[in-house]
């Protein structure tokens, strides 16, 4: 019998996530700096929306459920452990994941292209030199990004030689459980409605270029 | 090869010299272009003779200035057009001198500049035969946008000068997109 492990939103943010990323790489190496700036506005609404149902979306989904101390993270590696959700290794995983694109957007957002011709939203906050630097620094930083994806999928084939399949549970949200395992306890819906309005305010907030963040002209 | 140049510079006198069902803004810049068609068949006369190695490091190096500067000039006027009250005089003189910068780059690419010769983020297709007609027409939409950018600098209304603004973009990407290398330096 399986039962819920991961919810939708975790679901979708996953995929969505991963697909965007792959479009931002494709986009800005065919000329299409527009759509990577797009891409990139995505990305960064995906995050908040992420970082907000981490404190009030369902049991696997939040932070308080699989951010734990070196300790467990030990104990996990020696075998002592039991539950639903993120291993306490595969947590240092995502979080590091998502501070590497986190720290990926930042830099985008203040960036412009080699020519001139195409901004990040807040390029306008800081100077000509240090957008070229965030360049710079973004096309570097990709490749830390990549090796945590490598590692990432490395880990999930790991895993799928000593007989566990993770990746059919984050497409269909269902695990079979070991018997006494606590199942996920689902979020409402009304409240990751909230959490996605809220994160696309905030980032429709940034590209209108709105104060306090500045003025921009989006790509036409 | 000849047959090329010899309608190079039969267009160039076209553009040059028509200038009917345009505004009078288009007008007025192709007339600022006209002067300088002289340049422009220069070029398509460098086109055919090889510049010797030592011009060819001059050119390239004067290119790379050139489009450095041109570069730099265009990431302040996104930051002028930006902000809510653009600064006309720096405005101004960023887009005369990448008018200016405009005109010269017929000049720069003679054959024999290539990355044969010397690091460069010019791809060889640019002198391929069969592009010719095609990166010519992409630099002259470069000089015209840039001189129809400069002249309607000359006056007050911000919303025009953004419109000559992302036209002239359209035409430094139009020819990088196809012409230039992803380069880093």
């Amino acid at each position: 019998m399986k039962q819920p492990v991961w919810d939708l939103p975790v679901r979708l943010v996953h995929w969505l996530l991963a697909g965007l990323i792959a479009f931002s790489w494709w986009s800005v190496h065919n000329h299409h700096t527009d759509w990577h700036i797009w891409s990139g506005c995505s990305i960064l609404t995906l995050l908040i929306f992420r970082v907000l149902w981490g404190f009030v979306g369902s049991s696997t989904a939040r932070f308080s459920s699989f951010v734990r101390g070196p300790r467990t993270v030990l104990a996990y590696l020696r075998g002592h452990w039991n539950g639903i959700g993120h291993t306490p290794l595969g947590a240092l995983s995502v979080l590091a994941l998502f501070a590497a694109v986190a720290v990926q957007v930042s830099l985008g957002l203040i960036s412009e292209d080699e020519d001139g011709i195409f901004t990040g939203p807040l390029s306008s906050l800081v100077s000509i030199d240090t957008s070229d630097k965030a360049r710079d620094i973004h096309e570097l930083w990709f490749n830390v990004v990549l090796g945590l994806i490598v590692l990432h999928v490395a880990a999930i084939l790991f895993y799928r030689f000593r007989g566990r399949r993770l990746t059919k549970p984050m497409i269909t949200g269902r695990a079979a459980l070991e018997p006494g395992t606590q199942p996920m306890r689902p979020g409402k819906w009304w409240v990751a409605l909230i959490c996605l309005a809220v994160s696309i305010g905030v980032v429709r907030w940034i590209v209108a270029g709105a104060p306090p963040f500045g003025h921009w002209t989006p790509p036409s | 090869m000849r047959l090329v140049s010899i309608a190079l510079v039969a267009c160039t006198a076209l553009i040059g010299g028509c200038g009917g069902p345009e505004t009078s803004q288009a007008n007025n810049s192709s007339a600022n272009i006209s002067n300088d068609s002289r340049d422009v068949n220069q070029a398509s006369a460098n086109l055919e003779a090889r510049v010797s190695l030592g011009d060819a490091a001059k050119i390239m190096h004067t290119r790379h200035e050139g489009m450095e500067t041109i570069g730099k000039d265009f990431k302040a006027l996104h930051r002028e057009f930006d902000s809510p009250a653009p600064n006309l005089a720096l405005v101004r003189t960023a887009a005369g001198q990448i008018a200016g910068l405009s005109r010269q780059a017929s000049g720069w690419f003679p054959e024999g500049t290539g990355p044969e010769v010397g690091k460069t983020g010019a791809k060889p297709e640019i002198w391929q035969p069969q592009n010719a007609t095609d990166f010519s027409a992409k630099l002259r939409n470069f000089q015209i946008a840039a001189a129809a950018f400069n002249a309607v600098t000359t006056r007050g209304d911000v919303n025009a000068m953004k419109a000559r603004y992302a036209d002239l973009a359209g035409t430094c990407k139009a020819c990088h997109d196809k012409y230039r290398t992803d380069m880093h330096h």
